[in-house]
């Protein structure tokens, strides 16, 4: 009996290595495509052009000062929160710190501008009160700095509150009973508890900022403050230099790469499971906890205050109006369509990938061989490939894919644009949906054996139930990053193909801003009510 | 003698009160059901939860007032006693010192107390590479160099394979009669009490009730 169930669960690896083989293949491709199409004789004096040095050195340069300051912020928070556990709105802030994973960049950056901008709520109430103003403007790198350490500390401090609150209850009561100060409780046991995923987590907040589009695009200001991924933007969209654009994009690639497989056992570290209830057993002394509040106190101020500058300023817009225009419309049945379909696409593919990979994780499903090994990481690999590729060069190569095979541009298009979202929520994904498959495999595997529960048996008594509310929150997480994603809309843009974030962005553009307030509010509004509102429909739904 | 009068603590709708007296080199065997409050009682004493009234005397001293760690006692949990990336003397030394450079006499009385508990050969070793019995000798190394008369051990054998367990049973009764320690253990394994135990209390509904 145990043989037949140990193949039942080797041929579960393969559709999930069949998924994994396609996005690999997917990446080569592209990788391929644009390596044919650069002119590989030239592609030594491009790389050695000041211009090219400069954009590699600032994209360098912002992704590190960015994650130095959003892991020190982050951690800080963190720390704070998991030593503070009993004042008022904490869950909220809670709530809204995940949510900071799935805030549209544009509306962050619409909230920063509104703040800090030349006409912003602080320039303006200071000429008021003191006849003041800051002439330093937010584009440039300060506002990129801002806008990524924003969205990337909030993350960080998200992921990391989880760690410190799992951290056994038993190790504080030690530390107290040794009469530990808190800096030594730190280094003993709060800091190797964190170490691990500090290392994750900066990994993925340098991909992110040094892949950042949108941010870069709207507050970067001047092309001494562009990165390779607006560069890229800039090549295709206003120069019209096509082969330039490749050849940034394969600089581009061939660093992400090598970053994808530096930094090899990645994981993003998020996780839908609340926060420990139970409180640090260590009253902290007084000092110490107006430190910890003031840290709090601070963060929530500057991370409301943009979301609140969007609620005031988007009241003020014209909302006949905005519905009315049929581009809107157009835009918002786009985003929400291509929204649903990457959705079911991630959740889909993320329950296939990590039922593959959990074989290679588990001694008696498979056993460890170079060649499992092997499988494993390329699976892994698979999962995470949106980092090494962002979409912008997705795009582009798609844009090649169109040229050469004479397709109609719509339905690449639109294939880039699923394929990117898709491939934007994967890590976030299965870096939630694994660890509970692989749970679930532990815990039923030999229970399940005895009682002969297999196939869509097995799938209703021992996964779904431990699955349903990780699968609906990354639904509703997909959907959101989708919703909000400016990335490769931005190269195959126009009125005959347009969502919602390139809709804004135009509307911002072209300085129309009345209207989009407005339109940024309809899309946090509509990202926050299916952040929430989605994964409690889900649970109900799954329950009945 | 530690004397524990009306210790009072309420949790999830249950009133503890808990009273206790124990003599120097005496070992007292709380037992009960999971979720019983035998574990409260040792956080009550240790000073990690703040009791609604009573008190715990100990010669003379009122020690209920003082925070945790300026209570004379040391405790032993069932897991996570050890920090695994520290090596095995280190971690002992953790019990005298946080400095990171200790000094020469205080090396000299931990690895003395290593090799009481019989570890004297895996001083230099990562503590994430002992056996459950082995991180236990070495959490116990710890307690004792801290040198305080009372021991407070919250089912620090569980989990551990009999011929293990029996070991450490012994061994924790043998140091600590030779020390004179005021030592209260809490188990739900009545045999563990049986064994090293000079009283054994239960506890039911809340109270502590004696045994023998």
């Amino acid at each position: 009996m145990l043989s037949n169930s140990i193949w039942r669960f080797r041929l579960s690896i393969i559709p999930g290595s069949l998924i994994s083989f396609l996005l690999l293949l997917l990446a080569f491709g592209i990788f391929y495509t644009l390596f044919l199409n650069s002119g590989f004789e030239n592609f030594s004096s491009v790389l050695i052009t000041s211009r090219v040095q400069g954009l590699i050195k600032f994209t360098l340069f912002q992704a590190f000062l960015s994650t130095l300051l959003s892991v020190f912020i982050g951690t800080l928070l963190a720390w704070s929160l998991a030593h503070q556990n009993s004042f008022r709105g904490r869950d909220f802030l809670i709530a809204l710190l995940s949510s900071s994973l799935v805030l549209p960049t544009l509306i962050v950056v619409f909230g920063i501008i509104t703040i800090l901008g030349n006409n912003g709520w602080i320039n303006r109430s200071l000429l008021y009160l003191f006849n003041f103003s800051f002439e330093n403007s937010i584009y440039g790198l300060g506002g990129i700095l801002v806008a990524h350490v924003y969205l990337n500390a909030s993350f960080a401090a998200r992921s990391l509150l989880h760690i410190f609150e799992s951290i056994p209850k038993e190790r504080y009561k030690l530390a107290k009973s040794l009469n530990f100060s808190t800096y030594r409780r730190f280094a003993l046991i709060e800091f190797p508890a964190i170490k691990l995923s500090l290392k994750s987590i900066s990994s993925t907040i340098f991909l992110l900022c040094f892949t950042s589009f949108a941010i870069v695009l709207t507050l970067g200001g001047s092309p001494s403050y562009n990165t390779l991924e607006v560069a890229i933007y800039e090549a295709v969209r206003l120069d019209f230099d096509i082969p330039l654009a490749l050849k940034l994009a394969l600089i581009q690639l061939s660093i992400t790469m090598f970053l994808v497989f530096l930094s090899s056992n990645f994981n993003i570290g998020i996780s839908n499971i609340k926060t420990s209830s139970n409180q640090i057993p260590w009253k902290e002394p007084k000092k110490l906890q107006f430190f910890q509040l003031i840290v709090i106190s601070i963060f929530t101020i500057l991370f409301i205050l943009p979301l609140i500058s969007i609620f005031v300023d988007g009241f003020g817009a014209n909302f006949i109006k905005i519905l009315s225009d049929k581009l809107f419309l157009k835009s918002l049945i786009t985003s929400l369509v291509i929204a649903t379909f990457s959705s079911i696409f991630t959740v889909v593919f993320a329950l296939l990938i990590s039922d593959a990979r959990r074989n290679f994780n588990i001694n008696y499903r498979v056993k460890k061989t170079k060649l499992s090994s092997f499988i494993n990481i390329l699976i892994s690999f698979s999962g995470n490939i949106y980092l090494a590729i962002p979409s912008l060069i997705l795009g582009l190569g798609f844009f090649l894919l169109s040229q050469k095979f004479q397709a109609p541009l719509l339905l690449w298009s639109l294939g880039a644009i699923l394929c990117a979202n898709i491939l934007m929520s994967l890590p976030f994904a299965l870096s939630i949906i694994y660890p509970t498959m692989q749970k679930v495999a532990l815990r039923y595997d030999k229970l399940s054996f005895s009682l002969n529960l297999n196939g869509s048996k097995r799938w209703l008594y021992c996964e779904w139930p431990y699955l349903k509310s990780s699968v609906a929150y990354v639904f509703a997480l997909s959907f959101c990053l989708s919703l909000g994603d400016l990335g490769v809309v931005a190269l195959f843009g126009s009125n005959e193909i347009t969502t919602l974030p390139w809709y804004l962005y135009q509307l911002m553009g072209s300085y129309q801003t009345k209207d989009s307030a407005g339109v940024a509010l309809i899309l946090l509004v509509l990202t926050l009510s299916v952040f929430i509102f989605l994964p409690k429909v889900f649970k109900n739904v799954a329950n009945r | 003698m530690l004397q524990i009068d009306n210790l009072k603590y309420t949790y999830d709708k249950t009133l503890y009160d808990f009273s206790l007296h124990v003599k120097e080199n005496e070992i007292v065997g709380v037992t009960g059901e999971s979720g019983s409050g035998k574990s409260t009682l040792l956080d009550l004493i240790a000073g990690f939860l703040p009791p609604l009234g009573g008190s715990i005397i100990f010669k003379n001293r009122d020690i209920n007032k003082l925070d945790a760690e300026k209570r004379p006692l040391t405790i032993l949990f069932q897991k996570y006693n050890t920090f695994e990336h520290l090596t095995v003397l280190k971690n002992v030394l953790l019990g005298i010192t946080t400095s990171l450079k200790p000094k020469a006499s205080e090396i000299i009385k931990a690895k003395e107390i290593l090799n009481e508990v019989g570890l004297k050969e895996f001083e230099d070793k990562l503590a994430s590479t002992l056996s459950g019995g082995q991180s236990q000798r070495v959490a116990l190394a710890r307690s004792l160099l801290r040198d305080k008369p009372i021991l407070l051990l919250d089912e620090p054998f569980t989990g551990l394979d009999f011929e293990t367990r029996i070991k450490m049973l012994n061994l924790v009764k043998k140091i600590s009669k030779k020390r004179g320690l005021c030592t209260i253990m809490v188990t739900h394994e009545l045999n563990d009490c049986k064994l090293i135990a000079d009283r054994v209390y239960k506890v039911i509904d809340g109270k502590l009730v004696c045994k023998d």
